[in-house]
């Protein structure tokens, strides 16, 4: 993560080091510290971030919301490790994400990868201290996953990701749920403007079955949507003998999107009765997504493109119009678990908090960095300051008790974010805008600020 | 941003064609010289910003952009997450490997080993292993053909569009590597969240450029 750096003010002092405030969030940086980025000893990794200030405390904020919705939901909490085998790992992913892993070999010469994503390591855990447990399961997990490419461009190597993963049941209502609690968690953490995009992944290659195509152009097609080259899409299909209606489809791939009246017309120009089966499950999803109250803002996308070797059924996406990345995505995999020795339907999803951090920044601007409320005392009351710290905590203030008393001859003048314990036993404080005296008054204003 | 797309065009060769098409297609009114003075304009129906070609990708993927113009070249070199809408057929160039006159290669025969200079390593090093063939690659900047004059390599990869540079160098294509055109691309999450707007100008432009007023046929 880049620090946007803009001056805060103009220096004036030349004894004053030159204060930078991060338009990211808060933190400050001291100018004349930055010559310590240079130096070896206390560099960082490229494309890794340090988080501080406001945007380590929305990072966390953002990854408690989706965890307590996942909770909410009936999901139990599962933490696995950061370094997995490499081959538990590849059992889960494919070759492309497989070049993308942090590899290195342990003490016994077998070779271990940092996590690139964490549902293989549920799956492990399902099939291993799991098994027997009646399903269906619901697990949930939040954690940072990395991947070992080129830090360029602005492309992050480390993530933290939050997800879910329902276990044991093959229905559409378990497709469904997964799409409700990841909307219910975007929601929660404060992520407004949120589009889903549901598709399946049979939907295309069923369509290319059915569509005439010899063995070759079959596997260019498909290279070319997985690539996501419509162009090449065109080329591939130009010469074939696919079936008009199959061919008129695959191009007009980008455009087959909308409510569920797609359905109909879709299926109005397909008679195979393998996605005309998609169809009629996308429907019912639908329906199921309906009684969940969250259609207005569901598009079906029946050209999604996603791994159709991994994906199995319904897949999802989660946009936001402030970003151009998905905020989450998930769908059907009702393979994976047969890898590791449980044939086991699942489906789930996953929630990139960064980017979700990103769009909240971009949607409202604001930066939300909750400073703790700084108590000074005189030196007489030194003894009932720490009492009245735990009262404001109690309250929900966060409160920075003074390592001093203040001195006599020096009383420290009320700052806003402050409160000061006068040698009377008198509280006066500035906080959220407001300037009072007395903790009563104190504790109203903070349930004032909290609505 | 609710005020048209955001479209990413790239300075250089494929600059005032791809003007040219926006305002032909009536995406946006736009004149290349008005880019003289700054690289951001903004319309009533899109804001278009000028970057270096290469950038194009970085700024569509990263959704700075919804949209962008960009030769399929550059797009070889820069594998990024964007959707690849519509072959818009200006900018025609083709990448081809190329050898000194008189040389094996040039008269068809591939020697045991073999270096080969280009700018394009991604797309040359494609080419050559669907040949089967393992060449050593050497990643220069520019003037690549310069590279077997001087020794530093056997043959280049490199793009053409008349053929006239690899003439003036003695150079004789060999084999063609692949063939480019401009193409719109578009960020994955806008094709998503601005679908409408997206495709109407993917449909727009790919209208104008089979409608034969391609700038294409101007040059």
């Amino acid at each position: 993560m880049a620090l946007g750096l803009v001056p805060s003010s103009h220096p004036t002092q030349n004894s004053r080091p030159r204060r930078f405030a991060s338009t990211r969030g808060g933190a400050w940086l001291d100018f004349a510290h930055m010559s310590a980025l240079q130096s070896p000893a206390r560099g960082r990794a490229g494309g890794f971030a340090d988080w501080i200030g406001a945007a380590a405390q929305r990072r966390r904020l953002v990854t408690e919301a989706f965890v307590d919705t996942f909770a909410a939901w009936g999901y139990e909490y599962l933490a696995t490790p950061l370094v997995e085998p490499l081959e538990t790992v590849a059992a889960g992913v494919g070759g492309g994400l497989q070049a993308q892993l942090f590899r290195f070999m342990d003490a016994d010469g077998s070779l271990l990868a940092l996590v690139g994503e964490r549902t293989v390591s549920v799956a492990r855990v399902v099939s291993t201290q799991l098994q027997g447990v009646r399903p269906p399961l619901r697990l949930c997990y939040a954690g940072p996953v990395l991947f070992n490419r080129p830090p360029l461009g602005g492309r992050r190597r480390e993530a933290m990701q939050a997800g879910c993963e329902l276990i044991g049941h093959p229905g559409l209502s378990a497709d469904a749920e997964c799409i409700a609690v990841a909307a219910a968690a975007l929601e929660r953490a404060g992520v407004t403007g949120v589009q889903i995009d549901v598709g399946h992944a049979d939907f295309v290659p069923s369509l290319l079955d059915s569509a005439n195509l010899d063995a070759e152009s079959r596997g260019r097609v498909a290279d070319a949507l997985r690539g996501r080259d419509l162009v090449a899409v065109e080329d591939a299909l130009r010469g074939t003998d696919a079936g008009d209606a199959e061919r008129e489809l695959l191009l007009a791939f980008p455009t087959l999107r909308g409510g569920r009246e797609i359905l109909d017309t879709a299926g109005a120009r397909i008679s195979a009765p393998r996605p005309r089966r998609v169809l009629a499950d996308l429907a019912e999803l639908w329906d199921v997504l309906d009684r969940h109250g969250i259609t207005a803002s569901v598009h079906l996308d029946l050209g999604a493109v996603r791994d159709w070797d991994y994906y199995t059924g319904p897949t999802f996406e989660l946009f936001s119009a402030d970003l151009g990345f998905p905020l989450g995505a998930g769908g059907r995999y009702d393979r994976l678990l047969a890898a590791f020795g449980t044939d086991a339907p699942a489906t789930g999803f996953v929630l990139h908090v960064d980017r979700c951090c990103d769009a909240l920044l971009r949607g409202s601007g604001q930066d939300g960095m909750v400073e703790a409320l700084r108590l000074a005392y005189s030196a007489v009351r030194a003894g009932e300051a720490p009492a009245l710290a735990a009262r404001l905590r109690q309250a929900g203030i966060a409160v920075a008790l003074e390592l001093e008393p203040t001195a006599r001859h020096h009383e420290e003048p009320v700052v806003e974010g402050m409160a000061r314990l006068d040698d009377d036993g008198a509280v006066a404080w500035r906080y959220r805008g407001e300037e009072g005296r007395g903790v009563e008054a104190l504790l109203s204003a903070h349930a004032r600020d909290a609505l | 941003m609710s005020g048209g797309l955001r479209l990413a065009l790239p300075g250089g060769a494929l600059f005032e064609d791809a003007c040219r098409l926006l305002s032909d297609a009536g995406v946006a009114d736009i004149d290349a010289s008005r880019f003289d003075r700054q690289l951001k304009i903004a319309t009533p129906t899109a804001t278009v910003v000028k970057v270096r070609p290469t950038d194009v990708p970085v700024y569509v993927e990263m959704g700075a952009c919804d949209a962008g113009i960009v030769g399929k070249d550059i797009l070889w070199e820069s594998p990024r997450d964007c959707y690849e809408l519509v072959d818009l057929h200006f900018g025609a160039c083709r990448l081809v490997l190329a050898a000194p006159e008189g040389s094996p290669l040039a008269e068809g025969r591939f020697p045991q080993s073999l270096r080969a200079a280009t700018k394009y390593p991604i797309a040359a090093r494609r080419f050559f292993d669907s040949l089967g063939l393992a060449v050593e690659l050497i990643k220069l900047h520019g003037s690549v053909e310069l590279a077997p004059a001087m020794g530093l390599a056997d043959c280049v990869v490199d793009i053409t569009a008349t053929g006239r540079t690899l003439i003036a160098n003695h150079l004789v294509e060999v084999a063609e590597a692949g063939r480019s055109t401009a193409r719109l691309i578009s960020n994955q999450a806008s094709l998503k969240t601005r679908s409408e707007a997206v495709n109407q100008l993917a449909a727009a432009l790919r209208r104008t450029v089979t409608a034969g007023a391609a700038p294409a046929a101007v040059t």
